[in-house]
This record gives C-alpha cells, structure tokens and sequence, in this order.
C-alpha cells in the first residue's frame, strides 16, 4: 500500500501582532530557541515522519527563507529523486484568505500531477511541537477519513492529511464550490466530507505574536517542555553554522538558561534563552530575555524581559526592561547606545 | 582529471598507543578534541582554509569510525567535482595485500592517486597535531626559495629539543643536517612532520626508497637524511604559532586546557579561519537553575546541573546534581553522576561514572586520570574491600 506522503508547508502567512519580528523576514525564518528557525519544527517533523518530498509556498520577505534552507542538505532533502521544492506565489498583490490557498497551489499544479505520493500533508510554518506523521495518516486510513485535522486541547495547529487527489479535486473545483483554501473546506459545516481529528498529546507552542514568543521562548527553559520538544530519535535540524563550543570566562554566572554554540558569556544570564554566537560583556545581567544570534551585549548592561534581535548591539552600560507581556523588542542590526536611555 | 598546482597527502593511519584506551576503537586523528572537534579537523580546516582541495586521506589503523566521519568531505567543503577528500586505505593487489609500511611507503602505493591530478607539488600532512597554519604561505616559501623539498619546523624549547627530530639549518635556513631525537641537539627546530616536495623528485625518491630492503620506509629516517645525501635542496619553513602534538594523555589534555585561556594563540572563534568539524545536530545546551559554569567550554546537548569549572565538555554530556568537574575534559555523551567529584581528568566518550565517586589526581600531583570503565569497577571494589 502506498503510504507515501508529500509535505506541503504554507509559510505565506503574514500576522500584523508579530511585525517586530518579522518585518523583514518570513514568519517561518523567525529564529527560535536558540539555534533554530520556526520552520525547522515543521520541516525536521516531516523528514522524521519518512516524508521525502517538501514543498514549500513563501509569499513575502523570502529571501532569508530561502538563505536558511539552501539546498535542504541540512534536512537530507538534497535528492535527485523528490527532496525540497520552493513555490513562491506570484501575486504579490493579493492577499492570501486562510492557511492552504487553492490559488496559490494552482499556480504550482505540476508539482502535485507529477507527484506519486498518495497523500498529502498541509502544515503552516509557526506551530512547534514534536510529532509523528506517521500516526496521524494511519489513523487517517484506518477511520476512512476524507480529512484529518491535527489539534491539541481543541485548538487547530492547522496540519492536514487529505489525498493528493482530493486536494487536486478541491483545487480544480474551487470556482464551483467556492472553497478557496484547505481551511475553508474543513470549518464548512455543509460539506459532504468525513472530517476526522487527531488529538497531539505532547508540547505544542503556536507562535503568532510578539507575546506568544516570548512566552513560549521562556516556557522551554523548563526539562519537561524541552525534553519533549528535543527527542534523540527524532531531532530537530537546523542550518550547520560551524560555532565553536561556548566560552564562559572566570566572571560568568549562568542560570536556568539555555545557550547555543560560538557564544561567549563573561556576565551574569539568567532564565534566558541565548542564540549561536551572542557575546555578554563582563558586570553585564541579563535576564528573562530573548537574545538572537550574533548579539554584543556590552558591559553592565541591565535587561530583563528583552527580545534581542539578530546582529543588534547594546553598548556598555545600557539599561532596559520590558514586562512579561510587553517584553521590549531591540530590531534586527540596531544600536542600542547609553545616551538614548538619558 | 583536471590538473592541480598542490595537492595533500594526509597521513591518518596511526594508531596512537600512548593514548591508551582512547584509541583502543579508533585512530588517533578521530580522537575528540576542544568540545567538538575530532584532531583531523585541524588539519582538514587548514587544508580548506588554505585553498587546498584536493585531499587524499591515508587510513589503515581502526579506519571504520574515521572514515564514517571524514564521508565525502562535505563538513570540510571537501566534496568537490574535481578533487575533494578521497579516503585511500591499504588495497590489494594480484600479488597480495600491502599494509602501509611506513610513511613513505603509504604515499608510495598511492602513485597512481596522486598522478591522476598531474600536480606540481605534493603537500605531506599528518593528522595527528593542533594548529593553524596558512600552507599557500608554506607553498609560495618554497616556490621562492627554490626547494626541492620544504619541511615545516617550530622552535622548541632547547631543553625539550632531544624529544624532536631537529633540523640543522644555516642562515638561508636551508637544512644541512637533519637528526632525530639528538641526545646532544645543535638546535631547536623541531620538524613538524609537514612537508612540501616537488613532486617529480618526491616520486623518483618514493620509488629509490622502496627498492631499498634495507628502509623502512619513513620520510624522518629514511627518504628525507637520503636526499641531504644526495644533495638536494631542502629548506627550513619557520612557523610561528600554537602547535601540539596531542599524542600521550598528558598532552592531549594539556592541548584541552590551553583553549581555556583567553589569550591562548589557538583561537577557535576566528571567523577568518573557522575550524570545520562534522556537525552533532543536537539541542542548545540546558545550564539549570543550580549550575555553576565557569572558565570553560561547554558544547551543544549538555545538562550541566552541577559545577564545572576549568574544563572543555563536549556534544551531549549530563552532568548532574551535586557533581563537581574540575580541570576535566568530559567527552562526548558521558555522564557524571550526582554528587561526583571529579578533578584533573579525562572522561571519554559515552562513559557513565556512578553517582558518588570521586576522582582525584593521586598525591604526585602530577598525572592526569584517563577514566575508564575497568578503573571505575577496580575502584568500586576497592571501596567495598575498604567498607
């Protein structure tokens, strides 16, 4: 029996409540705990499901998408047969509706016709959790169902496994049925389709805001969420960056914190989450905050509840708080210098 | 085949045996090393670093582990059209089987490898040390000076200069003498085991060497004092910088530690001159709310719940609570156990010390303790004899 999934990521998505974030880049590239990037949930996800055919659909602000991915090598989706596909959508100018738009597919329709793959896997991009595939499409077949929806504690996490010829049916007819996207299809109470749903029981984090990042940032600094997030015998992959281990030097204090490779610490960190390659100058106290990858934290700088972009730089002596629900966010390559704080 | 200027030859087939038990399984450039290195990856960084792409890697000792590692080179960007690594172990022929008898003799049955690149000049590495070196800086030295045969040397400290192969050199720095391991040394240059041959002469020299039954086929003792007889060029390339030959516990360790000072000149956070190694794939390290890290360097997929202070851990090792690490280098997926105390020491890779046991340098002061798991039992038992 053919149990051969396609992979189909939706990472069109554009939400207003996590603009800092992803002003200039894909929600799907946002960077998440400490080495990875949003996507790489979903994607690792898919390949440890035995999934060996990955399309993604970008629409805006691509490029470091694009960068991050590569080739696919990193996931082993660099195959002659099937591996890693990229649709970006040509119409900038319309907006999608919802998750999984049939117009969009449609414009890539070759990719499904030459696909052999039976069924057909639709994620988003931002919801992280652990899962097995697998699972979800034989419960699929073994209650007949025309759909399946993935869902935790009631709550969509907007993963769907149809046929690959449904969906080819779906988008062809979606003139007549006036369904423009999987979405659509499944919240229509008036279709003749077996819905089914599939309860995911482990850790599951939705990121689709400036808050819900934050929070759910600083919720994987606990071992029973982060053990269920990072199982040996199914990994989460993520672009090599070739970072040395990380340096603590005689005057570092580390606390409850979790810290990628190439970083090197000399201050004082505590219940944070810190990115590959961030410096933390000497008499520097860092705490509560969010820190991206190659970050300089200058001396005796004081942040708690902080979202640190990438490349950003905060001089000596700086001093900056959010709160837990308005964590303050330094853009992407800013300077944060003594004098504005004055 | 296209044909290359310089090409590599990397000898990675010792076995190591001052290393004990960390070689037992594996050769000596596969040994862990800084967090997350394995020793070869200096030397396959320089190479890639240098503009060197083409690499043939000599295997014979324990191979299966190194060449699972060195794959086809892609960690290193050494997976090329034309060149990359090619893993050359010993083969057999319609005559037999050959073993590598010798260093010489290694490059010797690989003739034809290298000749399918047509290449001007040969470039002899060893896997075996720690350093950086810029070997198209090496090469233009003997392009300008003229050489034959350029052999890279460091200045020892005199006292140490009896454990070294010493080159006697005059002021043009060309070699007038070569000796190994001189009771009484007239100098303190100490032969790295990295040379440069044009590789016509290298050739006629590798195939006079193997007609000799009476050689035993190394380039320090038999084909380098050969062509001093003969009367070729052979010049002295002075290289300045941090290197190790981590081959006894002792050094290996020593070599850890050196990355734990600042200042040391082997700086593994040069962006200019990254050290490529093949990537663990594993989670950011977790430090809990108990822990205590300190001058040290601690990789990817570590718990550290207890106190590590002065020590390199690697990829994946648990320390757990109460545990202290002192002056250790914990390889990687080793666990400490609760409530160990552990000083001066190497763990290696995968190695569980129970929960309680201590381990510390014994009154000499002096030795380093290669953890293992027969040592572990030995001392459990001594404790219960004691109890």
């Amino acid at each position: 029996m053919n149990k051969m999934m396609l992979g189909v990521i939706d990472a069109t998505t554009y939400m207003e409540p996590i603009h800092e974030l992803a002003a200039h880049r894909s929600i799907a590239a946002v960077p998440f705990a400490g080495r990875y990037r949003l996507i790489d949930f979903v994607l690792s996800n898919m390949v440890n499901s035995g999934i060996e055919s990955v399309a993604i659909f970008p629409k805006y602000q691509y490029r470091s998408l694009m960068d991050h991915l590569g080739s696919g090598k990193n996931w082993d989706l660099n195959r002659k047969r099937d591996g890693l596909f990229f649709f970006p959508s040509p119409d900038l100018h319309i907006p999608s509706p919802h998750l999984g738009a049939f117009q969009h597919f449609e414009q890539h329709i070759d990719y499904f016709l030459r696909s052999k793959q039976k069924y057909a896997l639709i994620c988003n991009s931002y919801t992280i959790c652990n899962i097995d595939y697998q699972l979800v499409l034989q419960r699929h077949i073994a209650n007949q169902c025309d759909i399946t929806e993935v869902c935790h504690q009631g709550r969509s996490l907007e993963m769907f496994i149809l046929e690959t010829s449904l969906l080819l049916d779906l988008i062809a007819n979606r003139v007549q049925t006036g369904y423009n996207s999987i979405v659509n299809v499944v919240r229509d109470p008036s279709h003749q389709l077996n819905i089914c749903h599939y309860e995911h029981h482990g850790y599951v984090a939705v990121i689709d805001s400036v808050e819900s990042y934050f929070r759910h940032s600083l919720e994987l600094l606990h071992p029973e969420i982060w053990k269920q997030l990072f199982v040996k015998s199914r990994p989460i992959y993520t672009k090599v960056k070739d970072e040395p281990p990380t340096q603590y030097t005689a005057s570092a204090v580390v606390k409850n914190s979790m810290i990628a490779n190439g970083c090197v610490i000399e201050g004082h960190v505590e219940n944070c989450i810190v990115f590959r390659g961030v410096k933390i100058g000497k008499g520097a106290v860092v705490k509560n905050s969010v820190i991206m990858q190659k970050t300089q934290i200058g001396e005796r700088c004081e942040l708690d509840h902080v979202i640190i972009d990438k490349d950003a730089k905060v001089e000596n002596d700086v001093k900056i708080a959010g709160t837990e629900r308005r964590p303050f966010v330094v853009r992407k390559g800013t300077v944060q210098g003594a004098l504005m704080n004055r | 085949m296209v044909k290359k200027k310089c090409i590599a030859m990397l000898l990675a087939g010792g076995q190591g045996s001052r290393l004990n038990s960390l070689t037992k399984q594996l050769a000596k450039p596969a040994v862990p090393f800084g967090g997350k290195y394995r020793i070869i990856d200096f030397t396959l960084s320089n190479c890639t670093n240098s503009g060197i792409d083409t690499v043939g890697v000599l295997t014979q000792y324990q191979p299966l582990l190194l060449h699972s590692y060195i794959g086809i080179g892609s960690a290193w960007d050494l997976d090329r059209r034309n060149g990359g690594v090619t893993v050359l172990p010993p083969y057999s022929e319609a005559s037999g089987v050959k073993w590598y008898e010798g260093t010489a003799n290694a490059i010797y049955q690989n003739i034809n490898y290298i000749e399918q690149y047509d290449p001007d000049y040969v470039l002899i590495l060893s896997g075996d040390h720690i350093y950086k070196m810029n070997y198209a800086k090496m090469l233009g030295y003997h392009i300008e000076k003229g050489a034959d045969v350029t052999i890279s040397v460091i200045e020892v400290p005199w006292s140490e200069a009896s454990r070294f192969g010493i080159m006697n050199t005059n002021e043009q720095m060309e070699i007038v003498e070569f000796e190994e391991k001189p009771v009484l040394p007239k100098n303190n240059l100490a032969s790295m085991g990295i040379y440069i041959f044009n590789w016509p002469i290298l050739r006629e020299y590798l195939e006079i060497d193997n007609d000799n039954p009476h050689s035993s086929h190394d380039f320090g003792k038999d084909v380098i004092p050969l062509l001093l007889n003969e009367g070729k060029r052979l010049v002295a390339y002075p290289f300045k910088g941090y290197w190790k030959d981590v081959g006894t516990v002792k050094s290996l360790w020593e070599a850890n530690m050196d990355l734990l000072n600042l200042e040391s000149e082997l700086n593994l956070f040069d962006h200019a001159w990254r050290i490529y190694s093949v990537n663990p794939n594993q989670p950011p390290q977790y430090i809990a709310s108990h822990a205590s890290v300190v001058n040290s360097l601690v990789n990817e997929g570590c718990v550290i719940e207890g106190s590590v202070e002065h020590s390199v851990v690697f990829q994946g090792v648990h320390i757990q609570k109460g545990a202290m690490v002192k002056d250790c280098v914990v390889m990687p997926d080793a666990i400490v156990g609760e409530n160990v105390y552990i000083e001066k020491a190497i763990v290696p890779s995968a190695l569980e010390i129970p929960a309680g046991t201590i381990i510390r340098p014994s009154l000499s002061g002096e030795e380093i303790i290669l953890v293992t798991k027969e040592w572990l039992e030995q001392q459990r038992s001594e404790t219960i004899e004691k109890g």
